[in-house]
């Protein structure tokens, strides 16, 4: 009883400003807008066949499904070796790696993509073509494309990926790798059939977190995909800010958590079944 | 250098690992560098050295009012959650009672639930009631995804301490509320300073929440920022980012005193 009356202000909280209000916009997703503006509280799935079915709106769907693909496994590339030098590297490497990686999560998500901005700038005054350039190479653009996304967004979720996976691998039993070079595996045996695997599940977390925050995230793909690379999230602000239709806002809005649960739950699953009790970060 | 338990590929994996320190400081330096920049608009590489652009934010009456705006929606934000958020971690790590686990996985739901899609919610929740107080609004906002990081950091230094010294105070007569004052709260201090940080930085950056809940007067500065960086094309915007950056640090530095940086992101 004691317990119930410490957390009730909490949960009477979350109940009223975000339990109902999620279930009434869910709810708005199946009315529709008609043609006078006004509000049509009949259920329908007219919003969902839009989204699938209209060219532009089923691209930016697919514009999302990738670039968070492409985010997370460009994540797992290159939070492998960082972890792994963390974890085991020597004490004064493995504090500074560990201060860089935590340091860009305190920095505004905005200024992070604005450093972006002027580094991947399409004209010679951007950091990478004059870096180009400079080597005698073509210009690149990469501004306003997908892989600018890829890129601003794997830089701000990057230190999801390597924190619980940092964690996973510091719980590997260095006698169990020992154990394989002992019975005659190379470097890389070792790593593909020990190390890694001992590593999924601080991948799942990982990927978890990048894909769901990247398919849902608005900052990037405004400053650095513009007007040609939409994603699900400058969709949805459009759609409300600008052209009002709430309805069609609120079933794109429905789309993400859709995406969000559904990584989360097939995550959930996978670990389940190959790690069942311990091992969960 | 000392022998590392990396084994053969210790080099070429520490190589690797510098590279992505490089990429991850890179979008952090460039605008630090650009600041100084005396050219007329941003580019690369920089040239000469002023602070005019510094003298130039600092009167800036965009950036001076959003910036004390996101300080008071701060504070704001960072009471509310530890109000909220407090008690709810000592009822959840304290006791046992029906539903527990479905409160915990409640309060620490924004944590994964996409935050666009909460701001959404929450302004068609302000439009349907009228609710039009937009500072109000995003104080509300900002608690509902602070609260989470209350609630896992308190919870973290709670479960490290013996709850035994805290019935030894009930056993000696103190009431709850004064046991909990001068019992249980110096020992969870790390967690609730390093919970109180996270809320007020998390309130601080957020934008997802607030893009939806700003009006035209009540302007939280990442808003005002994003706004700046499509009408300014001066160093003036690398000026300000370095300000954050440099207050970022600052923020990292007392976080790495108070609890130590590694143990305050594993909480």
């Amino acid at each position: 009883m004691r317990g119930w009356m410490l957390v009730a202000p909490a949960a009477l909280f979350f109940a009223v400003l975000f339990v109902l209000p999620v279930g009434n916009m869910i709810r708005y997703g199946f009315f529709q807008q008609t043609a006078t503006g006004d509000l049509d509280t009949h259920i329908t799935l007219a919003n969902y066949a839009r989204l699938a079915n209209v060219d532009l709106y089923r691209k930016v769907l697919v514009t999302t499904m990738r670039v968070s693909l492409f985010t997370t496994l460009a994540a797992m590339v290159l939070a492998y070796p960082v972890a792994l030098v963390m974890v085991r590297g020597n004490r004064m490497l493995s504090r500074a790696l560990s201060v860089i990686v935590i340091a860009p999560l305190l920095v505004n998500v905005v200024i992070r993509t604005y450093g972006w901005r002027i580094i991947l700038a399409n004209s010679d005054s951007g950091v990478l073509n004059w870096l180009l350039s400079y080597c005698g190479l073509g210009p690149v653009r990469l501004l306003y494309t997908e892989w600018a996304i890829v890129i601003g967004s794997v830089h701000v979720f990057l230190p999801l990926m390597v924190l619980p996976l940092a964690a996973a691998l510091g719980r590997i039993n260095p006698a169990v790798e020992e154990a394989g070079r002992t019975l005659g595996a190379s470097a890389w045996q070792n790593f593909r059939s020990v190390t890694l695997p001992l590593s999924v599940p601080g991948l799942a977390v990982g990927s978890t977190l990048v894909f769901s925050l990247t398919a849902s995230s608005f900052v990037a793909p405004a400053l650095l995909g513009g007007n040609f690379a939409k994603m699900l999230g400058t969709l949805v602000e459009e759609q409300i800010m600008s052209v009002f239709d709430w309805p069609f806002g609120a079933a794109i809005a429905t789309v993400m958590i859709v995406i969000v649960l559904a990584i989360n739950l097939a995550y959930s699953r996978l670990i389940e079944r190959r790690f069942p009790a311990p091992g969960r970060t | 250098m000392e022998r590392s338990a990396l084994g053969p590929a210790a080099v070429p994996l520490t190589l690797a690992a510098l590279l992505v320190a490089g990429f991850l400081l890179a979008p952090l330096v460039v605008p630090v560098m650009i600041s100084f920049s005396d050219t007329p608009f941003v580019a690369w590489p920089p040239q000469g050295f002023t602070l005019k652009w510094y003298w130039k934010i600092l009167n800036e009456e965009e950036f001076t009012s959003s910036f004390r705006f996101s300080l008071v929606l701060g504070v704001a934000a960072t009471i509310g959650a530890l109000a909220l958020g407090t008690p709810a971690a000592i009822g959840l790590t304290r006791h046992k009672f029906p539903g527990r686990g479905l409160v915990q996985g409640l309060l620490l739901s924004p944590l994964i639930f996409p935050m666009l899609v909460t701001g959404i919610a929450l302004l068609r929740l302000a439009t349907s009631t009228g609710a039009q107080n937009s500072l109000v609004n995003l104080v509300l906002g900002h608690v509902l995804v602070t609260v989470p990081y209350v609630v896992r950091t308190v919870s973290a230094s709670l479960s490290l301490i013996d709850p035994a010294i805290e019935e030894a105070g009930r056993t000696l007569g103190a009431s709850r509320i004064r046991c909990f004052w001068w019992v249980t709260r110096p020992q969870i201090m790390p967690g609730l300073v390093a919970g109180a940080i996270f809320a007020f930085v998390t309130s601080f950056d957020n934008y997802p929440v607030s893009m939806w809940l700003a009006d035209a007067v009540n302007i939280p500065l990442p808003l005002m920022i994003f706004t700046l960086t499509s009408r300014f094309f001066d160093p003036g915007i690398a000026a300000i980012a370095a300000l954050m950056i440099l207050l970022s640090v600052a923020l990292i530095l007392v976080l790495e005193r108070v609890t130590g940086l590694q143990r305050a992101m594993s909480m």
